[in-house]
Order: structure tokens, then sequence, then C-alpha cells
């Protein structure tokens, strides 16, 4: 009897030793993906006809890219701010198996729109304009951003209506800037006028107001170009609204760190590919003047450096 | 420390529970699996070390190389630096000619690494400048760091953390990242020398090259600071900037050159410092956790089931080995249990030598104790037979008397005849019953034995029965036990005759069957029931054992106990009897030859 028990209780440890050595060998191989790990594909979708004003941004989309494993196919339009031409790009996108979108909105109700109207889920990222169904908006807090551009045209006014160009009025994050803006601005007893373009002869306001890079850049281009005696106050970090901010051409400007922007945008996209809840925070953003812009700070922020 | 204490208590009661071959296996195979897994630790232990020290060294190698580009870089733009200032600015009265073709020339040659070459008096105004001649309105170079740690320190190369090009007015190529090497030169001026500062500005791109060149592997990378933790060069630089990513910098820019561990953001990694000459920059290799632990992942992967292996392996062949070693022990256990029941066992000898030893020992026992056993129990036969025998020689000393009365009164009367015959057959009688002390005898004796007996009860009796003795062919030249007839005649005589009516016969009948000498004793006497007949050879019946006291005194208990004891249990009497009817006696033996008779005659005296 003893003896039987001892051989049962011998066969069982020779039993779990064997069954130890056949899953040691079997569990590493049930773990070992054969397959490489899918790529996402990420489409971006721009507001304007070229990606000059966005190429900061699109740095920081391609190393978040290139960190997470996603590829990119940027798109912009044949005509700045079509909206119906970018409802149409994110339709073919979104048919063509993109897993993801980042969109620098022309309409963002249009978008969201069309984006509902497709089959299945499709996240996507706004760089600009918070809407309720997006993913996530990688942008600065648009509402403070007005009321501190705003300020900053305060410090320096010394009379006269203020010049507020609505330069995209389907965007709501440009017309909520716009709008702090003028709130603020006609709370502080200044007079403003809003006008959908700049006038094509002669600009009489003396403050210029742009919520937009592309509007902030060709309001800095005409006042170069004609010597218009408009102080601009806009928004935006390209090399050209740079150049124009270091000359005095535009008295002061909002900005943001784009390459973060598109870095956040992309990583958030992923996330929300992959299921991921969250979204993100405002991005921090300062006001800068000609003067400013070679503190070693705003170097790091207006001048990214990348490998 | 109790429940150490419990834990051996337990073991110990188990232990004391467990067999041999239990105890054997199990101890072997936990001490194997120990010194397996001991082993395979320590050989894994090994290789991790080996696999982070690989590491490192790996890591400084690459820094060393690193190193040796960027200083080779650094060095080319001292050398322009000083190029400019032995051969250029020497070389120039400045009231006399220009600077800058000479500058133009080296920047040409040096464009890849250039972004431009500048002299400024004492006070900032520019001297000479390349490729770009006109300054920014309202930059004051004499405010700049490089500028006036230059002026502080004359002797000196100086090397500015990376900045943006804000000189020099660029259309082409506006904000580009430099690192500005700086010196205090003597300019000549119609003779007379005063002071100025030489500004080279390297493309950052260069640093950033030979430093991107430089990879880790395996998720490591190598970034470039100064003295103060200062970023200079990181693959994710502009992530850091932003904020979006954290570097240990601040720290690294206190470590020593060679190889550190350190935690940051909660995870280890190996950081390789190199100090850059010149410039007091270091360059700093970061190798994260798994490029040291993926081997070593990959080897316990590897090592595991070679471990778990081994000890199946040695588990199986401990059992087996305990099974072959134990096995013969508990054999033998099994042969003494047995033998405590009484059972005849055959120890068997097996197993390795010291087993074979003791199974030899104990089957040498326990042959001894047999034949101690049988010693005792052939003594105890010996002497019950004796006592038997010692019984059955002794002559009733009332037949004897009744015998020799018989004999004065046929003498006194004057039938000589007839007592010279009881004489004769009562000399005769003695005879065969010394029969030279043998105890096995003729059957032919022991049936005259019985015919003398009879032929003197005869007489004494006057003839109230009469006897047939015979023995039938194929009992010729056997032999029997001694006197083992005559008691069963008394007991015909005295039970079957003494008190029955009309002519008694007593018959004896000497007859084969098989191997068998049977004799039947029969007489057509009073009888008894088969009962009281039966019981006449149960020793535990007084009466059967002590026999009757009107026979010869030798009863037919007694009788059956000598057949047996001295030729086995196979033997003896058989009683046949019904009341009125007469008995039967059977008397089983062996039919023994002479040579049979001799053996056993030797065995029983």
């Amino acid at each position: 009897m003893k003896t039987r028990k001892n051989d049962l209780i011998q066969g069982i440890i020779l039993v779990v030793l064997a069954l130890s050595v056949l899953l040691s060998l079997l569990i590493p191989q049930l773990f070992r993906s054969e397959a490489p790990p899918q790529r996402l594909s990420l489409s971006v979708l721009l507001r304007d006809e070229d990606s000059a004003g966005w190429s900061t941004a699109r740095q920081g989309m391609e190393q978040a890219a290139d960190e997470l494993g996603a590829e990119l196919r940027f798109l912009t339009l044949a005509s700045s701010g079509n909206s119906a031409e970018q409802a149409e790009s994110l339709r073919r996108e979104v048919e063509e198996g993109a897993d993801a979108l980042v969109v620098v909105p022309a309409d963002p109700l249009s978008l969201t729109q069309t984006l509902d109207q497709l089959p299945g889920h499709c996240p996507m990222v706004s760089l600009e304009s918070p809407v309720g169904s997006f993913s996530g908006v990688a942008a600065p807090d648009n509402d403070l951003l007005g009321r501190q551009l705003a300020q900053a045209l305060f410090l320096d006014w010394d009379g006269g209506a203020v010049l507020l160009w609505d330069s995209s009025p389907a965007s709501t994050g440009v017309s909520a800037r716009l709008m702090a803006a003028r709130e603020t601005l006609e709370g502080l007893g200044v007079p403003t006028e809003t006008v959908s373009a700049l006038p094509e002869e002669n600009v009489s306001h003396r403050w210029v107001m742009a919520f937009e890079p592309s509007a902030t850049r060709q309001a800095a281009d005409r006042n170069s170009r004609q010597e218009l005696p408009f102080s601009l106050y806009g928004v935006g970090t390209s090399t050209a609204i740079i150049i124009h901010l270091e000359k005095g051409v535009i008295s002061a400007l909002a900005a943001w760190n784009d390459y973060a922007a598109g870095y956040l945008a992309v990583r958030q996209a992923v996330s929300a590919a992959q299921g991921e809840k969250g979204g993100l925070e405002p991005l921090p953003f300062s006001i800068l003047r000609g003067e400013d812009i070679y503190e070693p700070e705003n170097q790091k922020l207006l001048f990214p450096v990348t490998s | 420390m109790s429940f150490f204490r419990n834990l051996a208590r337990k073991w110990a009661e188990n232990y004391r529970k467990m067999n041999i071959q239990m105890v054997i296996s199990l101890s072997f195979t936990l001490v194997a699996a120990a010194g397996i897994l001991i082993m395979g630790l320590s050989l894994f232990w090994r290789f991790s070390a080996a696999n982070r020290q690989s590491v490192a060294e790996n890591s400084q190698r690459i820094l060393a190389q690193a190193n040796l580009n960027l200083d080779s870089y650094l060095r080319r733009m001292m050398r322009i630096s000083d190029t400019v200032y032995y051969r250029v600015i020497k070389n120039t009265d400045l009231a006399q000619g220009s600077l800058t073709p000479s500058m133009n020339l080296l920047y040409e040659e040096n464009r890849d690494a250039l972004v431009s070459l500048a002299v400024f008096d004492s006070r900032g105004a520019p001297v000479s400048s390349v490729p770009l001649s006109t300054l920014k309105p309202g930059v004051s170079p004499s405010g700049e760091d490089w500028f006036l740690t230059a002026t502080r320190s004359m002797e000196n190369f100086h090397f500015s953390t990376p900045h943006v090009q804000n000189l020099f007015d660029d259309p082409d190529r506006p904000y580009r990242w430099v690192v500005s090497l700086s010196r205090h030169v003597q300019l000549t001026r119609d003779g007379s020398t005063q002071g100025g500062i030489l500004l080279v500005d390297m493309s950052f791109a260069g640093i950033e090259q030979v430093c991107r060149d430089a990879a880790l592997g395996d998720g490591g990378y190598l970034y470039l600071i100064d003295g103060d933790g200062e970023l200079i060069y990181h693959p994710r630089q502009q992530l850091i900037y932003t904020g979006l990513l954290e570097e240990n910098n601040l720290t690294a820019a206190g470590y020593k050159d060679g190889s550190h561990m350190e935690q940051f953001q909660g995870q280890p990694r190996l950081v390789t410092v190199k100090t850059v000459g010149y410039t007091g920059w270091k360059l700093v290799g970061v190798a994260p956790e798994r490029s040291w632990t993926a081997g070593s992942l990959q080897l316990f992967q590897f090592a595991l089931p070679l471990v778990l292996f081994s000890i199946f392996l040695m588990a199986f062949l401990n059992f087996h080995i305990s099974a072959r070693i134990s096995d013969p022990i508990r054999q033998l256990e099994r042969s003494i249990k047995e033998l405590e029941r009484g059972w005849d066992v055959d120890i068997q000898e097996a197993g390795c030598y010291e087993v074979r030893q003791l199974a030899h020992a104990v089957r040498s026992m326990v042959s001894t104790m047999h034949h101690l056993m049988d010693d005792i129990i052939e003594q105890e036969g010996q002497k019950r037979r004796s006592e038997l025998e010692v019984l059955q020689s002794q002559i009733n000393p009332h037949f004897l008397y009744n015998t020799l009365d018989s004999v004065i009164w046929m003498t006194e009367s004057g039938r000589q005849e007839e007592a010279v015959q009881m004489v004769t057959s009562l000399a005769r009688f003695f005879r065969i019953s010394l029969s030279k002390g043998k105890n096995i005898i003729p059957l032919s004796d022991e049936l005259e034995h019985g015919r003398h007996y009879m032929t003197i009860q005869e007489i004494r009796f006057k003839n109230t029965f009469s006897t047939e003795i015979r023995s039938l062919p194929g009992t010729e030249g056997l032999y029997c036990l001694k006197l083992t007839l005559q008691p069963l005649l008394e007991n015909a005589i005295y039970h079957g005759m003494a008190s029955a009516e009309g002519e008694g016969k007593i018959t004896v009948t000497a007859y084969r069957e098989g191997e068998d000498l049977l004799i039947d004793v029969s007489d057509n006497g009073l009888g008894m029931r088969p009962e009281v007949a039966a019981s006449l050879l149960d020793p535990s019946v007084p009466s059967a054992a002590s026999g009757s006291s009107s026979g010869s005194g030798i009863g037919v208990c007694n009788v059956h106990q000598r057949i047996q004891l001295t030729f086995g249990e196979k033997y003896g009497l058989t009683l046949f009897s019904e009341p009125d009817e007469g008995t039967l006696v059977r008397i089983r033996l062996p039919a023994l030859t002479r040579e049979a008779a001799q053996l056993l005659q030797g065995d029983v005296l």
C-alpha cells in the first residue's frame, strides 16, 4: 500500500517536471509573435494649399510617427479653406483604410458630419479647432490666446479701431480666438471692426489682428510690401512669420510649439486608433515681441532643433 | 523561528513515515535540483553581469569613437581659428588691407562646417565677416556671451552652447543653429595693436552629424552636454525643449568618466560618460536595461527548459536507482514480516553487496532457526516416542502374573504339554518384544509376536475365542513398527471378547495397498458407537491417552501416536465399529523394505 502511494507520488513529481519542461519550451513560442507589428496608417489633412506653414508641426508628427510605428500621409487642398474638398479628402482617406486622421479643419462641423456618415469608427485629432466628437485637440486654449493677444495690443494701443480679420469663419478655433479678442478689447473700451478679408487697396486701420498663421503671414506680407501703417498682431511660428516679427512688421505674436502640437496630435491619434481613451491638455503659448525671439527659451520654442 | 521549528518537526514526522526508497529518491532529487538551480542561477547571474559589462564596454568604445570624431571636428574649427588668427589677422594691418578676402577663402574651403567667420574690435564693432557682412539692426556683439567670455579669458578658446545665429541677416537661411568658437585676438592697425574677438560660428549640424552617427543600439542613444549639464545635442532634443520628454542631463554633468548605473523615471539604465577635450563637454551614452537584459532573457528562455529537463532526468534516475537499491531491502522486510507470521519464506539474496550480505545473514539465521526448531521438534518427538516406547515395552505385570499362574496351575494339574506351550509362547513373546533393541522389525516377527500373545491368551481364556493371523501376498519382506499389533489384540480380547457371548473370533490380516502396509485387526465382539471409537484416538480423552487398565497397559491411542511420530500424520490407526457388530482397527504403515527399515532404524534410534 505504502509502495503504491510512493510510486504515485514519484509519478506525479515526474509528470509535473515533464509538464514544466514542455511548458517552458512552449510558452515562449506562444508569446512570440511571428508577424511584425502592423504599422498604423495616419492621414494628415491640412487646410492650406501647401504645408509650408506647418513644417514645424510636420517635424513633430514625423518624430511621433517614427517612435510609434505609424505611417503618415500629408494631404493639402487645391484651394485653402475649401471645406467641401477637405470633407471629400476625409471621406476618401477613411474609405481607403486610414487608421486615424489628424486634421487642421477648414470647417470642423462639416468634417464631423462627414465622419459621422461614414461606416465604422475612425479617430480624428484636430490641430486647431475643438469639436465634440474629435478624439483630441492639439492646440492652445483659443479663448485665452485671443484674450492675451488682445491685451498685448491694448498695451500698445493709443486710439483707433482695431480690425479683426476673421480669415476662417467656419473654423471654430479661429472664431474662438477672434471672439475672445473682440470681447477683451471692447471690454477695455477699444473699438473693433470684424472683416472676413483685408481690404484690397488701402487699410485705413492702425491696428490689425489675425488669428491664424496663414492670415498672419498674408497680413504681414502686405504690411511689409505696401508699407502700410498698421500694427499687426497675429499667431504662428513659421520662419516667415518670425522674420516679420523680428523686423517689427508684426508687433506681437501668439506662439506655441508647433513641433509639440504635431507630436502630440499624432501620438493622440495613434492612441485613439489603438482604442485608448483620454484627451489632450491645451498647449502652452507665449505672446512674443521682436526683441524676445533670441531669448534661449524662445529660441527653443521658435526654431526647432531636429535630427 | 517557530515556523522553522514546526517545519523541521513535520519533516521529521514525515521522514519516519517514509520508506527508504522515498527518503533516498526525494533527498537526492532535492539536493540535485538545488544544485542544478544554484548552478543555473550562478551561470545566469554571471552571464547577465558579463552582458552588462559588454554593454558598458561597447558604450565606452562608441563614445571613444564619437569623442575622437568630435575632437577631430573641434580641432578643425580650432585650426580654422588659428589660421585666421596667425595667417590672416597677424599678417594684416587693417589700415592697409582687409581681412575679408583671406577669410573668404578659408570660409569657402570649410563651408560645410562653417556658418560664418567674423572679427570684431574690442567694442564689438565688426571688422570683417564672411560670408555675411550685414549685422542685424539693433544687434550688439559686445553684449553676447561669447564676446564677454573671450574678453575675460584671453588665452583660451571658448565654445558656446548651441544657439540661433543672430548677428547677421541671412535672407537665404535665417535662424541657423550654431556653436560659437570665440577667442581674443590682437588686431593691427597702423602698426599698433589692439584687442579684438575672432568668432567662428560652426554649424550645429556638424556636431549633430558626429553624434548621430554614434548609435548605441538596443534603444541606447548618445547625447552631448556642456560642463553645466546644458544640452548641446540629444537625438530627441526638440521633445526635451518642448517639455514632452525629460533627460537626466544635469545629474550626468556630475558623473566622472566611465560607466554608472542610475535610476531615471523608475527605470535602471547604464550611463557612460566621456569628457570631450578642450571644451569640458561630456558625451553621455545611455543604455537602457533591455540592452543587457535582452540577451539574459533569451538565455533564460533557453536555460530554463534545460534546467528543468536536468531536474526531471535526475529525478527519474534517482527514483530508478533508489528503487534498485531499496527493492531488495523492502523484499527482505516483507520476507521477515512473512516469517513473523509463521510462513515458510524463501529469502532472496539480491541487490548490492551490503543488502545481499544482510539477506544472506538473515537467510542463515532463519535456516539456523529452522534447524533449531526442527531439532527441538525432533527432540520432542523423540522424547515422546521414547516415553511411548517405554510404556509399550512395559509388560503388564498382571499379564505376566496371570500367565505364570496359569502355567503353575497347568503343571500342577498335569497339563504339562499346555504348560510347555504357554511357557514357550511366553518366551517367544518376550524375545520378539526385545528384538535386540530394534524398533523396526520384520512384519513376520510382529505377526509372530501377535500369535504368541494370542496363544497365551487363548489358553488362559480357555479357548473362548479363536484367532486367525495371516499376511497376504505382497507383504513378504516388509518391515513394520514393533509392538503395534499386540496392544490392539489385547484391546480386542478385553473389550471385544471378554464380555461377549458365543464364540469370539479375532482376525488379523496384513496386506499391501500401494506404498502402504495395512494391518486390519477385527473382532466380532461387542463393538461400540462410532463416536466412542473415534474418541479412542484422541489424546485429549483421558481414557484414550492412558490406555485401558484392564489391557496390557498400552492404549490404542499410544500406538496411534507412536506411528504418527515415527512415520508422519498420514499414518496411524483408523477405527471402524458398530455396537454388537464388532470392531475393525486398521493400522496404516509405510511399506518398508529392508533397506528402508535399516535406514529408518538408524534415524529412529
